[in-house]
């Protein structure tokens, strides 16, 4: 089973449980018909960071006030910023089989998700391939909504960007993205080769959540 | 005059400017548009700069400067367009050396927002804030109005419809499209050149995105459908990054040598776009020098588009699916009645599944307010098919409205030869764009000769000439009558198909089954008709795509006329399929040896096909009431105890969800045919709270409760308090339901409920959604917090007990 596969029976919620062969074709249906119909695209650049007191960082023109973002940050110079998209047909799929097929728009749901970070990994992959040849080395990918990061900073960021212009991500009123099936993120730069694989689940206080990884 | 040179004068465009205010200081994040007023002398010397290059159009420094976009506590929107249109004026006085004409073209952008159903921004609240920069620019002196960049159909549609009706300026457009050819919201050439040419733009064109080598294939492309003068405005090369930086590297040469290419193509005016420089469009002019162009030549394509896709009808047949209309059919009427949408929209996906490629769509009945319904009707149905539409209404308002709202060029249906007619249908074909359906009658009524049917045909397109509506844009229907009462009328109908089709050269559509009204077994002889009427040159039958009879000649002839190449189309419907019985859909035959599963193993397992079948089996020996009790009710109580253990999961519950819903359906036509009543059901209300785009948890929970019984009235998402609490009241509502994904949405919830509490305090608040607890969910004020969507369904079952 590949990764998004087990990824996208994590996001429907089957945690250590076995899963049904019902559910499984539906999952792999799913796939197929997603790769037919999204248009993935993925855009990014890279600004100088400077970790400012009281938990301040500035990426850019991104002013930030968080704890969990400084701290992921904490002795980067320059940070990559990036934004990926699934495009909207996915979003049409979805519309449409909500109407005819509750069980295929769940499936569908947590396959897009992990189909977009499986693309942003892969893509994260060639950064780092990239940056080590300048000695730089990754941090962990992190996106606003995440800890404290706001999601009020998608607008500069889609800004610094040029997101809505080349690939096609747009913000709604509430600082949602649109698609639905896109993401931003931040990655640190640091000069300093530190082991942290961890991220997502395994940094995370809620230990009691259906969704949790267990790796 | 603009107008005239266009298409018959090369004319330059000038190049970029980001680029060029970043070198000159300006920062990153910064207003670009603010540099108007506080940079006066910067910006006039970089329009200067273009002038002297030799640019003869050159565009105003407003790409962000609409109300959505641009928030600036210190200048006015106004302020800034008067000083962009005067720095251009300025500087055309400055560097302009040998007395040509230039213009000054109002630079209109994007609004940086996506509009529904893919965003959140309203169509009109897009027009008026093009509309308020498009009527300042025009006071400001500007020559014409240049929207650009755009890559999304129904924005630009948007914007062109605020320049044509608050100006009286040219309006040209260029739009962004990708390698593939396709604009980031999925539309594709044919389908952007339909739409804006059915606009009336003065020109057409591409912008950004690429370099002008990557073009090349896209403006070969948009020759082949445009009949209106082209632009090419390219970046210099793909965007690079350098240290994080985005930079492109085409040389002034490498760009005028392919601009050449792009001229040779037939391009008509031509500029810069990101990267490029008064260097870049310097040599573009040298090397260009004014050369003679031509116009694109006039296309004889009659297209429909939606946002997504164009359909053209002199290819080869189509299908328009018909079954969105209410003239004999009991089920959609009360469907439009009740305002039931989902019923309305699957019946578009299952046309739409089923081979259509033009829906039809009518909503008209007495006493139902069809203007709005129809405006409804089609935004909800290009939320989830990508199919053009067929606006089919008689009442003129509604056919506005629709026309108004549509995203493409939609198919009308219809005009017809009564002066009245085409008076009321033509202003509106020639202001919103579209493909108009021409019905032989006039007020003389229906001839019975073939002649006089193309008569009056010739009629039609002579007086739509007169509205620069262009014979390609009419599409005759020579009309079907029933031959049960009208012997011979098919002949004549046949006659007139092929006269037309010779003498006018234009497309045709047809009501097909309209032939075989008051005849046995229908589908013979509508099957029958059609084929002939395929032969005489039918190019759009209006007909039920479920209809396998139908289907069938549809195929057979594409295959027999070598319009399905190598019968691909034929062998992928009909391989494996055996005789003169068989049908496209085999699957209930490899599915054989399932059919002993009972009703309530069928719904356990989530299996559709069979819980369809043991329903139907069942209800020949009991009472519909009588299984969903025994069966059905006992079947989903099994799957939701085994949910809430942790023993079944979402997806399993869902598609045992679907397949009792197609049980119920089932039932309720059993209960309908005998004439029971269904008992009245308790309505709840479900919204997603303003500000919030998810709605799947809203959805899931609304596919439990219908299964439950329950009467959902699902408002949908990024709902207004105000709505919410309007329908509580006025539907007497006891239970709401609210979802909500973000934190940041939950604060909406909080006021929806206190709102509520206010307006209809007997009604209670369940909520739901991710980040939700119980904590957060009392702090809130909510009657009670669902875990999951199935601890909805029960405390719905408690509120209504009581």
């Amino acid at each position: 089973m590949d990764i998004r596969t087990k990824e996208a029976i994590r996001y429907l919620g089957y945690g250590s449980h076995a899963i049904d062969d019902g559910t499984l074709a539906l999952i792999e249906s799913s796939f197929t018909e997603l790769d037919q119909t999204a248009d993935r695209r993925i855009i990014y650049r890279i600004f100088d960071v400077s970790c400012k007191e009281d938990d301040c960082v500035e990426i850019g023109s991104l002013s930030v006030i968080s704890k969990n973002l400084s701290k992921n940050l904490k002795g980067c110079k320059s940070a990559v910023i990036l934004g990926a998209t699934m495009g909207t047909g996915v979003d049409m799929l979805l519309r449409k089989y909500a109407l005819t097929d509750m069980a295929r728009v769940v499936v569908l749901q947590a396959c897009a998700a992990a189909s977009l970070e499986d693309y942003l990994d892969e893509y994260q992959e060639k950064i780092r391939q990239e940056m080590k040849g300048r000695g730089l080395y990754l941090r962990p990918r992190f996106s606003p909504g995440y800890g404290d990061f706001s999601i009020s900073h998608q607008k500069m960021i889609l800004r610094m960007l040029d997101a809505s212009k080349r690939i096609g991500i747009f913000l709604t009123d509430g600082n949602m993205l649109t698609p639905t099936k896109s993401v931003t993120a931040v990655i640190g730069l640091s000069t300093l080769e530190i082991p942290c694989h961890s991220k997502g689940c395994e940094v995370c206080d809620k230990v009691d959540c259906i969704y949790r990884r267990y790796s | 005059m603009l107008i005239e040179r266009l298409g018959r004068e090369l004319l330059y465009f000038d190049g970029g400017m980001g680029t060029l205010l970043q070198a000159k200081g300006l920062k990153p994040g910064e207003l670009p548009e603010v540099w108007n007023l506080t940079h006066r002398e910067e910006l006039v010397d970089i329009h200067r700069q273009y002038f002297d290059a030799g640019s003869d159009i050159v565009l105003t420094n407003t790409f962000g400067a609409n109300a959505l976009k641009f928030h600036d506590s210190q200048y006015e929107l106004k302020e800034i367009i008067d000083a962009a249109v005067a720095n251009v004026k300025k500087a055309a006085t400055l560097g302009v050396h040998d007395n040509r004409e230039v213009y000054t073209a109002l630079d209109v952008g994007p609004t940086g927002k996506l509009l529904k159903p893919m965003g959140d921004l309203e169509f009109e609240d897009a027009y008026k804030a093009f509309k308020e920069v498009m009527q300042y620019g025009e006071a400001a002196g500007a020559d014409l109005i240049h929207i650009e960049t755009m890559s999304d159909t129904y924005e630009v549609k948007a914007a062109i419809l605020a320049a044509k009706e608050n100006t009286k300026l040219p309006v040209t457009v260029t739009m962004i499209f990708d390698e593939k050819g396709k604009l980031l919201t999925g539309g594709d050439v044919p389908s952007v050149v339909a739409m804006l040419e059915g606009l009336r733009v003065d020109a057409l064109g591409i912008n950004c995105g690429m370099g002008p080598k990557q073009m090349i294939p896209i403006l070969k492309e948009i020759m082949e459908y445009a009949s209106v003068p082209v632009i090419v405005k390219p970046n210099a090369g793909l965007p690079k990054q350098r240290n994080g930086e985005v930079y492109y590297d085409v040389s002034p040469e490498e760009f005028a040598d392919t601009m050449n290419k792009i001229l040779e193509l037939g391009a008509c005016a031509i500029g810069g776009c990101c990267g490029t420089t008064p260097a870049h469009i310097r040599a573009m002019t040298q090397m260009a020098d004014r050369r003679p162009v031509r116009k694109p030549k006039d296309k004889e394509y009659t297209m429909v588009s939606s946002y997504g896709r164009a359909v053209v009808l002199n290819r080869k047949p189509v299908i328009i699916g018909e079954r969105i209309n209410p003239t004999g059919k009991k089920r959609f009427k009360q469907a439009l009645k009740d305002h039931d949408m989902d019923y309305i929209l699957k019946e578009g996906i299952a046309q739409q599944d089923k081979g259509a490629h033009i829906l039809d769509v009518n909503v008209g009945l007495p006493d139902i307010d069809e203007v709005s319904l129809m405006r409804e009707v089609v935004c909800e149905l290009q939320s989830v098919t990508s199919l053009p539409l067929q606006i089919d209404t008689v009442d003129i308002k509604a056919m506005e409205a629709a026309m108004r709202i549509y995203n493409g060029k939609p198919m009308i249906n219809s005009v017809n030869g009564k002066k009245e007619s085409m008076d009321a249908v033509f202003p509106l074909v020639q202001r919103y764009g579209g493909t108009v359906v021409a019905l032989t009658i006039d007020e003389d009524g229906i001839p019975q000769t073939a002649e006089g049917r193309i008569r009056i045909a010739g009629k039609i397109i002579e007086e739509a000439g007169k509205y620069g509506i262009p014979k390609k844009d009419i599409v005759v229907d020579v009309l079907t009558m029933t031959i049960s009462s009208e012997p011979g009328s098919a002949r004549v109908t046949l006659d007139a198909l092929k006269g037309v089709r010779e003498k006018y050269g234009v497309c045709t559509v047809l009501g097909v089954s309209n032939i075989s009204f008051g005849l046995p077994c229908r589908p013979v002889i509508n099957a029958n008709f059609y084929t002939m009427a395929l032969q005489n040159g039918l190019s759009a039958g209006i007909i039920n795509p479920s209809s396998e009879d139908m289907m069938r000649s549809y195929y057979s002839f594409c295959a027999l006329m070598n319009y399905d190449i190598n019968c691909e189309e034929y062998i992928r419907q009909y391989a494996g399929v055996t005789g003169t019985t068989g049908g496209r859909n085999n699957a209930s035959v490899q599915q054989a040896g399932s059919e002993s599963l009972t009703l309530k193993e069928a719904v356990e397992k989530g299996l559709k096909e069979e819980a369809h079948h043991a329903a139907i089996e069942l209800s020949r020996t009991q009472e519909p009431l009588e299984i969903i009790n025994q069966y059905l009710i006992p079947a989903l109580d099994v799957v939701g105890k085994g949910f809430e253990k942790g023993t079944v999961f979402l997806p399993q519950l869902l598609m045992s969800a679907d397949a009792a819903k197609i049980a119920f359906a089932v039932l309720k036509d059993v209960l309908a045919k005998k004439g029971g009543k269904t008992r009245q059901k308790e309505k709840v209300v479900l919204a997603t709270v303003k500000g919030d785009i998810h709605d799947i948890g809203k959805n899931i929970v609304k596919v439990l409760l219908e299964n439950y019984s329950f009467d959902v009235i699902d408002l949908g998402k990024d709902v207004t308090p105000e709505a919410i609490v309007e329908c509580a009241v006025k539907e007497d509502i006891r239970l709401v339901g609210l979802s909500a994904l973000m934190t940041t949405t939950v604060v909406s919830m909080e006021e929806t409920i206190r709102l509520l509490r206010e307006k209809k305090p007997d009604c209670k608040v369940m909520v739901g959604g991710a980040v939700l607890n119980q904590e957060y969910a009392d702090m809130i004020g909510a009657d009670f917090y669902g875990k999951d969507a199935m601890q909805s369904v029960y405390y719905a079952q408690s509120v209504f007990q009581n």
